[in-house]
């Protein structure tokens, strides 16, 4: 196929957006993942004032749910990509935009143009959520130092959902992506945090904590907040590029 | 025009189509016959892009179904079920296609009239009965007005009335000039409305000609098809 046009890219990307935003899935994912988030945040932010006046963070303490918020993003990006093979949907996707790179790639990118809003609100509702209830007793920050942490958060939100769309759309089916991408993120790392140490700051979900921590005084060889986006959007590339190598080669 | 040629698929190590052949030609609907595990779908799937031929080319206006420029206009197709989402409604499932295609939302409003699901729109097509998908599917299939309608079983599962819809209609599209190919395994039901006949059978063709032809010296199409298709067949035609 030749360079698509800038109306095809428009009209394609339009039409992917589409699809997502008349999926009741990605809304019910991203409300569930809202909600949950405050509730989280709620209780991190209740343990935060039995702290000692003065020391706790709220940086740390608004984004201390990440860890679980992630877990709406790798479900909105499964979702987003399985859906396609709910109801032969894909048959109908493919006789209308049969350029196979070029339409998962478009819809990877309407992933990303609902995901980078809904990712910074829920990560910012959290962190505003705990300014609220902690601003006079705990420790001061830098509004600069807010919104990196936000911008690495949402960023990190929307590799992890791109990554998760990638890996559904390798192996197509809802059920296995989930048990495949929520086992590895939320059994199988922590269970093996300890292996690999000099590595396994390099994988995927680990390497995406750099993003939006701020670095530890304790912690060596971390990584920069620009080295840990570098590596995960090269993780998340990866990805993507084998997803679409099989997507073209493959019967639909 | 549509063309088939030397048509080859494998599945693993299992041959689903041995090298056919046969075209389907503007202003005539074409039966595609066969039994079920023919290889019709099969081929249909191949001619749209779906799956990959092992060897050999099935081209719409000379070309694969991947360089046309924008294929829902060039040529429509409705596959078994309604090729939409369980949870979206069929309004939606239109928009979507439409967009993708530069066409008009108006343009789906008329194809929801055309084929009566303009009151069933705003429900999710999870709770359709099988008419109404196939009817979703056929309102796909038409979105682009499209010179080419190619249907995998078109009237399996409607009832009469929907049948006698699709008959009707295909007829007034190929006298307008159009290609139609539908695939079929009831013959019955199909008799009336075709003008050209390939039957297939284990993937290989084993009658391709015109439906006179093909009844040769048959009673009637459904004789000829189980003449052809039964264990001890002859030849092609």
């Amino acid at each position: 196929m030749s360079v698509p046009s800038s109306k095809k890219i428009t009209l394609i990307l339009g039409a992917e957006l589409d699809k997502l935003v008349t999926l009741p899935w990605t809304w019910l994912t991203l409300i569930g993942t809202f909600i949950i988030n405050l509730l989280l945040a709620a209780a991190f932010t209740s343990v935060g004032l039995q702290g000692a006046a003065g020391t706790q963070s709220i940086l740390n303490i608004g984004l201390a749910s990440m860890g679980y918020l992630q877990a709406g993003f790798l479900i909105l990006g499964i979702l987003a990509a399985c859906s396609e093979y709910t109801g032969g949907q894909i048959r109908t996707t493919l006789t209308t935009i049969p350029w196979r790179g070029f339409q998962l790639s478009m819809k990877l990118l309407a992933l990303a143009v609902i995901t980078i809003p809904a990712a910074f609100i829920i990560a910012a509702s959290g962190v505003l959520y705990t300014f609220i209830r902690m601003r006079d007793t705990a420790v001061g920050f830098e509004i600069n130092t807010m919104i990196e942490a936000l911008a690495g958060a949402t960023g990190y939100l929307t590799l992890t959902a791109l990554l998760s769309a990638a890996m559904g759309a390798l192996l197509r089916r809802t059920t296995p992506a989930l048990v495949i991408l929520l086992g590895y993120y939320f059994v199988v790392s922590p269970l093996t945090k300890d292996f690999l140490p000099g590595l396994k700051k390099y994988f995927p979900d680990t390497v995406g904590n750099y993003m939006y921590m701020p670095p530890s005084p304790d912690e060596i060889n971390v990584l920069t907040p620009l080295q840990g986006t570098g590596i995960l959007m090269l993780w998340t590339l990866i990805f993507i590029i084998v997803a679409i190598v099989f997507y073209r080669r493959r019967d639909a | 025009m549509l063309e088939i040629n030397n048509l080859v698929k494998y599945r693993g190590t299992q041959e689903i189509l041995s090298g056919i052949s046969f075209k389907a030609r503007p202003g005539r609907v074409t039966g595609f016959l066969g039994p079920n595990g023919a290889g019709k779908s099969s081929t249909l799937r191949i001619l749209l892009g779906l799956d990959r031929a092992t060897s050999g080319s099935a081209l719409v206006n000379g070309m694969p179904f991947a360089e046309l420029h924008n294929p829902l206009v060039t040529i429509g197709a409705a596959l078994d079920g309604s090729g939409a989402h369980r949870r979206r409604t069929g309004r939606a499932h239109l928009r979507w296609m439409a967009r993708a295609a530069g066409l008009s939302s108006s343009r789906v409003e008329e194809v929801l009239e055309i084929v009566g699901l303009t009151k069933a729109a705003d429900k999710r097509v999870g709770n359709y009965s099988l008419g109404m998908g196939k009817r979703l599917g056929m309102a796909a299939a038409l979105l682009g007005d499209p010179q080419i309608l190619v249907l995998d079983e078109p009237v399996n599962g409607l009832d009469p009335e929907g049948i006698r819809f699709i008959r009707t209609f295909l007829r007034e599209r190929a006298e307008s000039g159009n290609t139609v190919l539908l695939s079929s395994h009831l013959i019955g039901e199909l008799a009336e409305t075709v003008d050209d006949v390939v039957i297939i059978k284990h993937g290989k063709i084993v009658a391709d000609g015109t439906l006179e032809e093909v009844i040769g010296n048959h009673s009637n199409l459904e004789e000829a098809f189980f003449a052809r298709t039964s264990a001890h067949a002859g030849d092609a035609v």
